[in-house]
């Protein structure tokens, strides 16, 4: 995935509509002041400066799906582990919540369900059959809506159809106004994220620590940035 | 999930009874093996979806979206990729409309004096009472368009009556200026993906304002669409929001001093010969430079809060990184002297020659014949229809969305007075809002993903586009759509109306359509044309596009100040009430999504809260959490402190859309109502209720919580050595 920091504007679609597509928990008022509030994609947003020279800088961030992914080892029952695509995935009838897993994730991806997730009855009706609803005690972060990905895979090869690039899009980013979340192949040189991938805007987030973060970041683009912002170099 | 594969086909085989017959609707057998005890969740898929295109109304934008339907449910909500609006794209609030359908305090039934009583018995009261009251009928509604509104409108013609929409923050100064400058009755679109430059004037248009999925559409390939050109945004507003964080430069303007900052950028274009010269001499009087001495930037920079050198440098870029665009909204309107305001920045874009120019204002044409609105009503009507329940001139009033004892800048009792004096009062709606109390019938409302309908998007994007809005499932509440209850109580009352039932009205317009022989739907007969635009999600036509030209007069030589209530030694801020992403202006209260949306800026969720300065709070001794009365002359609410680093230290700011009564579990009692503490101000030309215009002061309470936010939830990993946000000056 490539997201453009440049056009991301911080309006939380991508939020709302991961909630939507992945059954996550409801955030209650309580949720929020225990600190405990799940978003598998949360948008961060950072003070700079003082007034009147403030900066407000948004990131959306998420499971990095790291190459060499630090929540991997630690797991003591495999229920977080790599598939043949290079996704990290995360078996939830494996999982015996020991969260080590997210102690190790540098990027804190990684949410725990400290309580049982609880819809009055009615809301139940617009979960999504395709995605398991998790239960106390259970780490979930983001998986690139791999549900979306299989339905397509399965469509496409019922019908004889080779993938094209867009295809498949993850909730997140079918929503996202402004196209700053693009996914795609980035294997495939002809894809779109394979194109935005040699920006010299690019970068990843925190890639010293050797995670190999499979989210590329384009930095933003600030002209009056304050004297005291300036190109950070790697 | 508790849907085991043998329920599953067993529902699949009965198939979704939605309003259409679903076809496919079994899982083929080739596709049906034996669950491995051991699957992981990328093994795991379910049944067959289908999608239907329908129309959002989760705003007033109109955006086209595309339901999923699984085992008869709905379950999430796209954009519809075909839509001109949208363009495949959703916002936050549009995701939550499956969480209005299945809000779990839905009405189950009608109440006739609080009592649930069948449809036939309070369908039959309501036709008795309509026809007792012919012609002293009031029915309130929500801003309308499309078939809601022709249905609305028909039923008081045929009845005599009166039929006002109510906004709490209407777009009537807006919709003013633009009939006073261009001549149009239809609000225009603004082509920012092509611009190079906007500057716009307390216009949150990446927020909630107009349009916002559509301008954010347009942002991105404003800013990273053009490769080597990316384009700049200036942003003038009072309070750092969300859209002024995504600004280029931010120009914390004085509260209701927005147009002589307009007119100052206005000074250096034609000082600087950059202005367009027809329009300069339209807006000069043929006088030049001498007819806007006023505004000289030197010469307003202390009144309107910005230094001179800086209104130069952004009026320099403004006229010469064209095409630009100027635009205005959101609390530079809501202001004594908002019509003022409008007329200055929307003047702007004729000096820099953008009206109807690429990347500039392009004009919307009305909407196809049988396509009409219902704008808002501005507060001075709504003041005088208050006068009328009190004489006893309404005999019945039918309020449906116009949510009156919460919005309105009046006290209560005055509306309560009001609303007693009426003898028979019906409320229309899906859940017990804030009016349902005073309904003598209350009325259960569909939803939207259930019921029929038809929109044209305002703005739309240029051309003529009608969205259609069809029911993607079977009603989930024993509930009837609102242009259904009129065409039957109508009906049974003895009127003469056009259709039986909604759909029947959406058909017809369908049929108009097909008449025209022209868009982006053709079909063989008018069948296939209404499954067309049912598929397709609507009809648009992108050679029907709009005309229109400027013509501005000349500007006052002297600008009109704006009026605050309060004095300003007795409450020493300002209060800019704002509409936050999540519940809008309180219509998106009542869904735990919107209301767990971290703010924008704040991070808030779930409370109102009060935006201060650091430096006012160090004053004040204010902490994070504090609760802290804020008082108006009109009243007092309690909030929550949050130390807000960008606010202007002689502004406070506070969301609108809290403080509800009623409105189901998740928005009853929670929060504060900012309108309750808004003095009744309006602006001097339109009367449309003047929302920023009320001073405040700050009491210390001595009570402190935990603030629920969403800052500090994830530990955070911006550290001065090893930043996560990078940034470059070069585009």
């Amino acid at each position: 995935m490539v997201v453009d920091m440049d056009r991301c504007t911080g309006c939380q679609a991508c939020v709302v509509a991961c909630q939507a597509e992945n059954n996550i928990p409801i955030n209650t008022e309580t949720i929020f002041l225990q600190r405990r509030v799940i978003e598998w994609i949360w948008v961060e947003r950072y003070w700079e400066g003082e007034y009147p020279h403030v900066r407000a800088r948004y990131i959306p961030l998420l499971c990095q799906q790291c190459d060499n992914a630090p929540c991997e080892p630690v797991c003591p029952v495999y229920a977080t582990y790599h598939n043949d695509q290079g996704l990290n995935v995360q078996v939830y009838n494996r999982c015996v919540g020991t969260r080590y897993c997210a102690n190790n994730c540098p990027y804190h991806a990684r949410f725990f369900n400290f309580w049982q997730p609880v819809w009055p009855e009615t809301l139940r009706h617009h979960l999504n059959p395709d995605v398991t609803v998790r239960w106390r005690g259970i780490m979930e972060k983001c998986t690139f809506c791999i549900q979306r990905i299989r339905r397509v895979q399965r469509e496409a090869a019922r019908d004889g159809r080779t993938l094209q690039d867009g295809d498949i899009t993850p909730a997140c980013a079918q929503a996202c106004p402004t196209d700053a979340l693009v996914f795609g192949d980035i294997l495939d040189p002809q894809s779109r994220v394979a194109q935005l991938a040699k920006n010299k805007r690019a970068y990843k987030v925190i890639e010293d620590l050797g995670t190999g973060p499979n989210v590329i970041y384009l930095k933003k683009v600030d002209p009056y940035a304050p004297a005291a912002d300036h190109d950070h170099k790697h | 999930m508790g849907i085991t594969r043998r329920d599953l086909l067993k529902l699949a085989g009965v198939g979704a009874l939605g309003a259409i017959a679903f076809n496919g609707c079994r899982i083929p057998d080739r596709e049906l093996r034996v669950e491995s005890p051991v699957a992981l969740p990328e093994d795991q898929v379910t049944g067959r979806d289908n999608w239907y295109a329908t129309l959002c109304v989760q705003c007033g934008a109109g955006c086209g979206v595309l339901a999923r339907v699984v085992e008869g449910r709905a379950r999430k909500i796209e954009g519809n990729p075909d839509h001109p609006l949208n363009e495949g794209k959703t916002c936050a609030r549009g995701q939550a409309a499956v969480q209005a359908l299945y809000h779990p305090d839905r009405l189950l039934s009608p109440l006739l004096h609080g009592q649930a009583v069948d449809w036939e018995t309070a369908m039959a009261e309501l036709a008795g009472q309509i026809q007792q009251n012919r012609g002293r009928v009031l029915l309130a509604t929500n801003p309308l368009r499309g078939h809601n509104a022709l249905v609305a409108q028909t039923f008081i013609q045929s009845i005599g009556g009166t039929l006002l929409a109510y906004e709490p923050l209407e777009d009537t100064v807006l919709r003013t200026a633009v009939k006073g400058l261009f001549g149009q009755d239809t609000l225009p679109d603004y082509d920012i993906a092509r611009a190079r430059t906007v500057f716009s004037f307390g216009a949150g248009w990446l927020e909630t304002w107009g349009s916002p999925v559509r301008w954010g559409r347009a942002y991105g390939a404003f800013r990273q669409g053009r490769p080597g050109q990316r384009g700049l945004f200036f942003h003038a507003e009072p309070r750092f929001s969300l859209t002024a964080a995504n600004a280029d430069l931010w120009l914390p303007v004085r509260p209701g001093m927005e147009g002589v900052l307009a007119l100052a950028v206005a000074y250096v274009l034609v000082e600087r010969g950059m202005a367009h010269p027809p329009a300069a001499a339209q807006l000069t009087g043929g006088q030049g430079l001498g007819a806007l001495t006023a505004y000289q930037p030197e010469r307003v920079a202390a009144a309107v809060g910005i230094p001179a050198e800086r209104i130069r440098e952004v009026a320099e870029v403004f006229g010469s990184q064209r095409p630009s665009l100027a635009l205005v909204g959101g609390s530079a309107l809501a202001h004594t002297n908002g019509l003022f305001n409008a007329r200055a920045v929307l003047s702007l874009n004729a000096l820099v020659d953008n009206i109807g120019r690429e990347g500039g204002i392009r004009f919307n044409p009305p909407p196809p014949a049988g396509w009409t609105g219902v704008p808002p009503a501005p507060f001075a009507r709504w003041r005088q229809a208050l006068e009328e329940m009190r004489a006893g001139r309404v005999g019945l009033l039918i309020v449906r969305g116009a949510n009156l004892i919460y919005g309105l800048p009046v006290d209560r009792g005055e509306v309560e007075e009001a609303l007693t004096q009426v003898p028979f009062r019906v409320v229309i709606g899906p859940i017990a809002d804030d009016m349902a109390p005073y309904g003598d019938l209350v009325l259960p409302e569909l939803e939207a993903l259930e019921a029929w309908g038809t929109d044209w998007p305002e703005p739309g994007p240029g051309y003529q586009t009608v969205t259609f809005q069809q029911p993607v499932v079977r009603p989930f509440r024993d509930g009837k759509a609102f242009g259904d209850i009129l065409l039957e109580a109508g009906k049974a009352a003895g009127l003469t109306l056009p259709w039986q039932s909604m759909r029947e009205a959406v058909q017809d317009g369908a049929r108009r359509l097909f008449a025209l022989r022209r868009g982006a739907v053709r079909a063989a007969d008018e069948e296939g044309f209404f499954m067309g635009v049912l598929q397709r999600g609507g009809w648009w036509d992108p050679q029907a596009t709009g005309q229109g030209r400027f013509t501005g007069e000349r500007l006052p030589a002297t600008p009109p100040a704006p009026q605050f209530a309060g004095d300003a030694q007795e409450f020493p801020f300002h209060l800019v009430p704002f509409t936050p992403l999540g519940i809008h202006d309180g219509r998106g209260a009542h869904l735990p999504w919107l209301q767990g949306l971290p703010d924008g800026t704040t991070t808030v969720a779930w409370q109102t809260w009060v935006e201060v300065n650091p430096d006012t709070a160090r004053r004040l001794g204010l902490l994070e959490g504090e609760w802290v009365e804020v008082i108006s002359p009109r009243g007092s609410l309690r909030a929550l402190v949050y130390v807000h680093p960008a606010i202007p230290p002689e502004v406070v700011a506070i969301p609108v859309g809290f403080g509800h009564q009623g409105m189901g579990r998740w928005a009853n009692g929670r929060g504060a109502n900012v309108f309750s503490i808004l003095a009744p101000l309006t602006d001097q030309e339109t009367g449309a209720f003047a929302w920023a215009a009320t001073r405040v002061r700050l009491r210390r309470t001595g009570q402190r919580q935990r603030i629920p936010k969403f800052e500090g939830v994830v530990r955070p990993v911006q550290l001065e050595e090893r930043p996560i946000i990078l940034v470059t000056k070069e585009a």
